[in-house]
């Protein structure tokens, strides 16, 4: 018994090999010295030979098992430390506010606990970049196979010259969001490949703290966005309430007096002042307008709708400016309901009227016309006055820009800006030509209308 | 004119409170000026206007919920003054329960017509609807259901007829698309803007000389309809 306890202790400490020669030599010890005949390897009695036998085989036995149950425990406390290791990354990572603390964290954790040197890469722009200065890839095979690796989502190794190379996907919910590549050096691959599973954890966690600080990004955004527009709206309709007010009490005084007995002149003078105020007022309007489109993130309150409804109304909304210029309006009979904020469209061809009714001689006609086009429809404003400069034509529809600088018509140069940021929010373009005088064609998508069913309707 | 109409000004711009006034009472109306909302209510308990106009911009609060709380008590007509590029809040304070608004700047021109139309239908209010109507070449009988342009007999589906006789109920006042949608289709289509543009398109066709530059249908961008003879 006590020979089992030494090839016990033997395979303990010395190992397996040692274990099996302990238990043929304490086999060997026990029949020399203990079976007779004594101090003899023979064997007197068969009985003896199969008690030595046994004696052999259980020997054999507890040592591979005390081998096995070793090797468990040292594996079990590898583990432990693994995972007391991931623990601490983890812990690491949560508390990680930027992507480069992410990638120093990974980048130490690897080297202290598994003597390894990596880099982290983020997807941005259908390519990977390094999120640490001074840490990148050093070859474009190494590259290729990273992009390789985000591509196809899954982990790819490398050997490359004399190093290892193994690179991870990082998956978000959405997308891949970046590749951890991993560089063991001079190890054998089959070491690494045994730990696989551990550098997947790693990767996991690195992209859970990159999904993470993703989405504090994209909330963190909203919130200033949000402030920001919050911001300049209240500026911008604060601006236009304390401008309108002095332009509604000297528009509503010059009225007043003009409606009370006044020499000729008086009247002339009071009718210019009014008519100023207007001008100021529709200047003040563009420039709001503008400042509104300019700032992007236009809301369209799009309603299906007939054109001819946003022409009449234009029409009647600049009623004197258009005194002198007879509108004549040709539309198709079957025009379909189109999709437009009818507000901004109603800007649209408020300033495409006034501006041609600024320009034509008196009491010539301005033609409004629509055409279907395919899938869109196109719709143009046409005077017969002098039209644009040939050389400015791309021009007229830039911010300040006008067609004659020192023209003695009033103008800043806003209307036909605002024309077109209005129609290229509704996904269409402008255009302007010559023909017989300026024309302006625009184009509105047609879309798919709504289907109008009046199968309760006919009586 | 026997007394004269009273009228509520809530305005909180000084200047222009001087200007309306005076306009308003060289036409003979008495004006009770009120600068903040705090006030206006006990005004409309005090003076017994018959008609306010209330600027929605006031600094100490929200015009929109003066006109509920007034609907709660009085049927009297409120004239909504408003910048322009705020047809939310327009929708807003007429679906509320306002009669009419006007843009700022605006002509006195203007006002004292939009003053007038509204005392006017405040006062037919309760009597009978008038039962006929005459625009442009078109006769409109109510009693017969008959509707003549040029001596023509001009036919309409029942929904046109409808639409027709709600807009000409409310001559002179702007409806909104939910209003003019309510009445006509009742709840089921309150989001169909769409079907009440195309009837409306229909109504112009029938009805006036130029469909496409309208004399008595006209459009209020972004808000709805208004019916003027």
């Amino acid at each position: 018994m006590l020979y089992l306890l030494a090839v016990a202790l033997v395979a303990m400490h010395a190992g397996r090999y040692a274990a099996i020669i302990a238990a043929f030599l304490s086999t060997a010890l026990l029949d020399f010295f203990f079976i007779q005949p004594r101090f003899s390897f023979t064997v007197a009695d068969a009985q003896y030979v199969v008690t030595l036998a046994v004696m052999l085989v259980v020997a054999l036995i507890i040592g591979n098992l005390t081998i096995i149950l070793q090797r468990q425990t040292a594996a079990a406390v590898e583990r432990e430390l693994q995972s007391q290791a991931l623990y601490q990354l983890a812990s690491q990572l949560a508390g990680a506010t930027s992507l480069e603390q992410v990638a120093t964290a990974t980048r130490s954790f690897l080297y202290e606990t598994q003597d390894c040197l990596s880099v982290l890469l983020i997807h941005r722009d259908n390519e990977l970049h390094p999120v640490e200065q001074g840490h990148s890839l050093n070859s474009v095979l190494q590259s290729v196979v990273a992009l390789a690796a985000l591509k196809q989502a899954q982990t790819l190794s490398l050997p490359d010259d004399d190093d290892y190379w193994l690179f991870l996907p990082l998956p978000g919910s959405t997308y891949i969001r970046g590749v951890l590549a991993i560089n063991f050096g001079k190890i054998v691959p089959s070491t690494i490949s045994d730990q696989q599973n551990l550098y997947e954890a790693i990767a996991s966690l690195v992209a859970i703290a990159i999904e993470r600080l993703h989405f504090v990004e994209v909330a963190q955004r909203a919130q200033i966005q949000m402030t920001d527009e919050r911001l300049r709206s209240s500026i911008l309709s604060a601006l236009s309430h304390d401008i309108r007010t002095p332009l509604t009490v000297l528009y509503g005084m010059a009225d007043t007096l003009s409606l009370t007995q006044l020499p000729q002149s008086a009247r002339e003078t009071v009718s210019a002042m009014r008519e100023q105020v207007l001008y100021l007022n529709s200047m003040v309007s563009n420039l709001l307008d503008m400042a509104k489109l300019r700032a992007g993130n236009i809301r369209l309150n799009q309603e299906w709708q007939p054109l001819e409804e946003i022409i009449g109304a234009s029409i009647k909304l600049l009623g004197t400016a258009l005194a002198q210029h007879p509108v004549k309006v040709i539309l198709p009979s079957d025009l379909p309901l189109l999709k437009f904020d009818a507000v901004l469209m109603e800007r649209v061809l408020c300033n495409l009227l006034e501006n041609a009714a600024k320009y034509a001689p008196p009491t010539s006609t301005i033609t409004l016309s629509a055409q279907v086009d395919g899938d869109k429809v196109h719709i143009s404003v046409r005077d017969t006055g002098p039209g644009f400069p040939p050389d400015k034509l791309d021009k007229v529809f830039d911010l300040f820009e006008r067609g004659n600088a020192e023209s003695s018509v009033p103008g800043v140069g806003l209307g036909l800006a605002i024309c077109r940021s209005i129609i290229q929010a509704h996904g269409g373009e402008i255009h302007a030509s010559n023909c017989d005088g300026a024309c302006v064609t625009f184009t509105l998508p047609l879309g798919d209308p709504p289907v109008i069913e009046m199968g309760s309707d006919n009586e | 004119m026997s007394d004269p109409a009273v009228i509520l000004l809530i305005e909180d711009e000084a200047q222009i409170r001087r200007f309306v006034r005076a306009a308003l009472e060289a036409e003979g109306y008495r004006i009770v000026e009120c600068g903040t909302l705090a006030k206006s209510m006990s005004q409309v308990n005090e003076a017994k206007p018959q008609l306010a106009i209330l600027d929605l911009g006031l600094p100490d609060g929200d015009g929109i919920n003066f006109i509920r709380e007034l609907r709660t008590q009085s049927e009297m007509p409120v004239l909504v003054l408003s910048a322009r590029s705020a047809e939310g809040e327009k929708i807003r304070a007429l679906d509320a329960g306002a009669d009419d608004y006007l843009t700022k700047p605006f002509s006195i021109g203007e006002l004292l017509a939009r003053v007038r139309a509204l005392l006017r239908r405040n006062k037919t209010d309760g009597t009978a609807m008038e039962t006929s109507f005459c625009f442009g070449e078109v006769e409109v009988d109510l009693a017969r259901r008959q509707v003549t342009r040029n001596n023509q007999l001009i036919h309409f589906t029942p929904i046109e007829y409808r639409l027709l006789c709600a807009m000409l109920a409310n001559t002179g006042k702007v409806m909104t698309y939910r209003h003019l949608l309510r009445s006509v289709w009742g709840n089921a289509h309150i989001e169909s803007n769409h079907y009440l543009r195309i009837y409306v398109s229909h109504l112009r066709q029938k009805l006036e000389d130029d469909p496409t530059q309208p004399k008595h249908f006209l459009t209020e961008t972004g808000i709805g309809y208004r019916f003027q003879i």
